[in-house]
């Protein structure tokens, strides 16, 4: 019963932002509004990689930026949106089975290391193979709305928390959190720890390569090189992190508090923007070590009647009291 | 051609001796308090920028200040220990890696908007009348700033090393990286060893930066690609050695300028990587190392 | 489940809220001079509004400068702030801009914002800007975030003015709002060897030519153009090396010069492989006798290099020893403020508010389609010559070409008698 509230209050948020696209018209919301899809989008492809299967990924940017690429160089190209898109997804998937067979024979630090190394090496090839900046032709920059790429992004972000969902619900992802929590253990009760894990990484490979096709289409002119930059890792990872990994609702929530906060700040504070994040995030890392969805959580726990937890243990069935916390 | 395979051979080995240098702080750091400094590349630019201004503003040599940038990043280190990583350290490995990450990363946006603030955006490096002067080895010169860099890597892990196998403090160190708690038991001060450490570890990153501005030039963005470089020197040596991280260095600056011969300029990067990965996958404790890529 | 529904909710509020902030700077655009957050498609109505009542007037004239002011091109980026900043004090204190819409005679404000050299931030940032009321954007330094802020503004039809790049192929896309009074790839290529040939007689031309090219669309295509204006010449190309920009070690394009014999050294490289470069050729005991550095040594910090640095010549597209009307008054302020007269770019970012400003006056209005009608129009003298505007937003203008020594930079070329002008130090080693 409870999964269909759930279900239903998603697709509830899903409904609130379509209407929102085609009910508003300040250009600077639209932009903000698909800033946050796109990078919710891929911090929460990150979080399978990284929350669900514990592998923490320093090259994710890659698999993005592949997106992107292909995505923008066959759309640019006169195809169609869609199947531009689907190659792109084709492509990665390959790409990503292709390098995770050997990545994922490294562990811990020596994995993050050597997914950073191989992140880096292909930023400088993109760079040096695409050095030209990638701008709409004059005519489509001049009609240029942002319906259309808010709509995609929004779909993007709607997909990847859907397979986000399903994955943490099924068995697959019970297999991958297995391997996350002791990989000896799992591989000790017959769970192929390298399966999950390739799976794991194929699924976040292309759910990041779906969030670069969204950036790919929206954005007005970028240099091909830039959305296989280090810092979109780096992004999504503080996103995934701060919101709280491992969640599904984490990942979105870290990245309005990404967007969203910066774009306040830099408002207000035009000159020392860096500055202030760079404490305001410091302190958040600091207070909420579990990110704001357990910050969240123990909160409501305060808030809730002190003796709630303790009647739960005397055996009162949760539907009797009302308002209470279900899980 | 063989003129520019050895010359760029030498230049490549020179190059490395700073990544060493550069990654030794790092690997102390990790080493001993498992902590994930990505911001130690922006210390690395803080020195840079110490070494430039008592250059600039007292004339002294580069060379001759290093004593003192040492004693100012170690300060600054020691403040950041007490303001920052010292509520890391209370976590388990998992989570002090993870942590330290992410406050890390915090600290790099935090560095290079107050170096901006205080040094502008500008590129600023020393030039010395010595900056052009190279030994002339038959086909191959060696530039003396670039040779110095070398010399300093080597002087410091030496030093380190005497540090950690031939001192007291040196055996707490080694006792707390192996098993904090242990050490503890027996008497050792940990958080005033993580805190030392840490220190040096920024001296270090000093000591770096003073040959960066010498050697290169400095502006606040340089932290992250220094940073880069370091972490790939230190698993290329092996977590837990120190010994191997300044040849480790030297390797891949070798590997680079090598690159630069056959593959060509724009590549030596992804080559040298390559060539990590590789490396990685058949060595997988690193060349020096003990422990293993696979535990 | 409803902890999650709880939490998503924050979220959209904390949106909404984030669309009120932005919402209130939207509200006061005053009349219907300028609209810049309703649907792009749509041009402004009333190109001209000459007729009737005059209109409410806004409190200035508000430029969007977008410029580098941290990053690899903050030192020039510093001197396009320095050329705004004057030229808008100086019409400010001559009492302002009539503008005859609202008949009235406004300030002008410069907003000023900072992209950090970063193409991506130079978009984000000129998007802000736009919801700002601006009249027109004003450009920064360097040839990436000039072609990431060109189509922002031309998705926002809103006039953009740069100087400090040199990227023909920006001019080749069917730009209609985009336009720079500063010498282009074409020019920089046939001038320096024009130079050449007009400076040195005939049997002491350093004929053998070597190209540092750093992997950069900008790189390419000047790369390109000097090896076609070589063989028109008289030049021959004996080296052409690539090389990242970025890079550390330049060892091996060094040596490689050294080994063809290059006479003749031409590099465009991103601050700060310039300075890199030649510390490096300091290192490994070369220097060719002619080196043109594009972008490295405009900068007043190339000074650490003391004397190494001498002799690179520079193309910076202008120097104030060109002595066009108005140079003087730069001088005066500029050696006032910075202890030496004016620095290259600050010439040329002086004369786009200049432009801008006569466009005002010609259009009588702030409105967007009319103002870039204008500025297409324009004919006028002034600080770094008389400028016209070609279809493509280039202007036919001189290329010259100068040079360190001992500390300042010479105009050598075009040859001018007066203060600032010199003759070309060559051999430079």
């Amino acid at each position: 019963m409870s999964r269909w509230v759930s279900t239903m209050v998603w697709l509830l948020v899903l409904v609130a932002f379509a209407a929102l696209g085609s009910i508003t018209d300040d250009e600077r919301l639209m932009t903000l509004a698909i800033q946050t899809f796109i990078f919710a989008a891929l911090a929460s492809s990150w979080n399978v990689l990284g929350g669900f299967a514990g592998q923490v990924s320093l090259g994710h940017a890659a698999f993005f930026g592949l997106g992107a690429l292909i995505t923008r160089e066959l759309w640019l190209g006169e195809m169609a949106l869609p199947l531009a898109i689907v190659i792109a997804l084709a492509v990665t998937a390959a790409v990503a089975a292709a390098v995770g067979l050997p990545m994922l024979r490294f562990r811990g630090i020596y994995f993050s290391v050597g997914t950073l190394a191989l992140g880096v090496a292909v930023w400088i090839t993109a760079g040096n193979v695409w050095p030209g900046i990638s701008s709409l032709p004059a005519d489509a920059l001049r009609e240029y709305e942002f319906t259309g790429p808010y709509y995609v992004a929004l779909g993007v972000v709607a997909v990847v928390v859907a397979v986000s969902m399903w994955l943490k619900r099924s068995k697959l992802g019970l297999g991958m959190m297995a391997v996350r929590e002791d990989e000896e253990a799992a591989s000790a009760t017959g769970v192929s720890a390298l399966a999950y894990k390739m799976i794991a990484f194929v699924i976040s490979a292309v759910l990041a390569a779906l969030a670069g096709a969204a950036f790919a289409f929206f954005s007005v002119s970028y240099y091909p090189q830039f959305p296989f930059s280090v810092v979109w890792t780096f992004e999504a990872i503080t996103i995934v992190f701060v919101g709280g990994v491992g969640t599904i609702v984490g990942p979105l929530v870290g990245s309005v508090f990404f967007v969203v906060g910066r774009d306040m700040l830099s408002s207000t504070f035009p000159e020392i923007q860096v500055l202030t994040f760079g404490v305001l995030f410091i302190v958040v890392v600091l207070l909420l070590p579990g990110g704001f969805v357990e910050a969240g959580q123990r909160l409501f726990k305060l808030v809730s009647r002190g003796g709630a937890d303790q009647k739960a243990k005397t055996g009162i069935r949760p539907g009797e009291r009302e308002g209470k916390e279900k899980t | 051609m063989t003129q520019l395979v050895l010359q760029s051979a030498v230049s490549g080995l020179l190059v490395g001796g700073m990544y060493g240098l550069v990654a030794l702080g790092l690997a102390l750091a990790f080493g001993v308090l498992k902590v994930l400094n990505v911001a130690h590349g922006e210390l690395v630019m803080l020195g840079g920028y110490a070494a430039f201004l008592i250059f600039t503003e007292r004339g002294i040599d580069p060379l001759l200040s290093m004593p003192l940038v040492f004693v100012v990043l170690a300060f600054i280190g020691v403040v950041l220990y007490q303001l920052l990583f010292r509520f890391v350290v209370r976590f388990d490995i998992e989570k002090r890696i993870k942590n330290s990450l992410l406050i890390s990363f915090g600290l790099v946006l935090i560095l290079q908007a107050i170096a901006v603030l205080l040094f502008t955006g500008d590129d600023r490096s020393i030039v010395t009348g010595y900056s052009s002067a190279a030994w002339v080895v038959g086909m191959v010169r060696i530039p003396w700033v670039r040779l110095s860099g070398l010399v300093v890597a080597v002087i410091a892990a030496v030093a380190l090393e005497w540090l950690l196998t031939r001192t007291t403090f040196g055996h707490a160190v080694r006792g707390t990286a192996e098993d904090w708690s242990l050490a503890s038991l027996a008497g050792v001060d940990v958080r005033r060893v993580y805190m030392i450490a840490f220190a040096i570890s920024a001296g270090l990153a000093g000591l770096a930066g003073s040959m960066v501005s010498l050697g290169y030039s400095v502006n606040p963005t340089i932290g992250l690609g220094w940073t880069l470089k370091a972490l790939v020197v230190i698993v290329l040596a092996g977590l837990g050695s120190m010994r191997g991280i300044v040849l480790a260095g030297m390797l891949l600056g070798l590997i680079e300028g090598l690159a630069s011969v056959w593959v060509g300029g724009p590549y030596r990067g992804v080559v040298a990587l390559v060539v990590f990965l590789v490396v990685l996958s058949f060595r997988p404790q690193g060349l020096f190392g003990r422990g293993g890529a696979y535990v | 489940m409803t902890r999650h529904k709880l939490w998503v909710l924050l979220a959209v509020i904390a949106l909404i809220i984030a669309a009120c902030g932005g919402n209130e700077d939207t509200s006061d655009t005053t009349g219907a001079a300028t609209s810049t957050t309703e649907g792009v498609t749509e041009t402004t109505e009333g190109a001209t509004a000459t007729t009737g009542a005059p209109m409410e007037a806004p409190e200035a004239v508000y430029f969007g400068a977008v410029v580098p002011q941290t990053g690899a091109f903050a030192g020039g980026g510093a001197q396009v702030v320095r050329g705004y900043t004057y030229a808008v004090d100086a019409i400010n204190e001559a009492g302002g801009v009539y503008v005859e819409e609202f008949d009235a005679t406004l300030p002008i404000e410069l907003i000023l914002r900072d992209d950090e050299s970063d193409p991506n931030k130079t978009t984000s940032v000129m998007e802000e800007l736009a919801g700002e009321n601006i009249a027109v954007y004003l450009g920064g330094f360097g040839s990436p975030v000039h072609a990431a802020g060109t189509a922002v503004a031309e998705k926002n039809q809103i006039p953009y003015l740069g100087v400090a790049t040199a990227l023909q192929a920006l001019h080749e896309q069917g730009y209609q709002y985009y336009f720079s009074p500063f010498p282009k790839s074409p020019d920089i290529a046939v001038s320096v060897y024009e130079m050449l040939n007009g400076l040195l007689p005939e049997g002491e031309r350093p004929l053998r030519v070597g190209i540092f090219q750093e992997t950069t669309d900008w790189g390419e295509e000047l790369g390109a153009l000097w090896v076609e204006e070589a063989a028109n010449h008289g030049y021959e190309v004996v080296l052409h090396e690539k090389y990242a920009p970025g890079s550390e070690d330049f060892t091996d394009i060094i040596l490689a010069a050294q080994a063809a014999d290059v006479e003749a050294l031409f590099s465009l490289p991103t601050p700060p492989d310039g300075f890199n470069i030649y510390k490096q050729m300091g290192e490994l005991g070369w220097k060719p006798p002619f080196s043109l550095v594009v972008r490295a040594a405009d900068v007043p910090t190339w000074n650490d290099l003391g004397d190494a640095g001498d002799g690179a010549m520079l193309s910076a597209g202008w120097h104030w020893a060109l002595g066009f009307e108005g140079i003087d008054a730069i001088n005066e302020r500029h050696i006032a403020e910075e202890g030496r007269p004016a620095d290259p770019i600050v010439g040329g970012s002086y004369a786009l508010v200049q432009i801008v400003v006569d466009a005002i006056g010609r259009a009588g209005t702030l409105d967007h389609q009319a103002l870039r009608d204008a500025i297409a129009a324009t004919d006028m003298d002034t600080v770094v010559g008389p400028i016209t505007f070609r279809e493509d937003g280039t202007a036919p203008i001189e290329n010259p070409l100068m040079q360190r020594q001992a500390g300042s930079v010479v105009l050598v070329w075009p040859v001018v008698e007066g203060e600032g002008a010199g003759d070309i130090l060559y051999p430079a080693n």
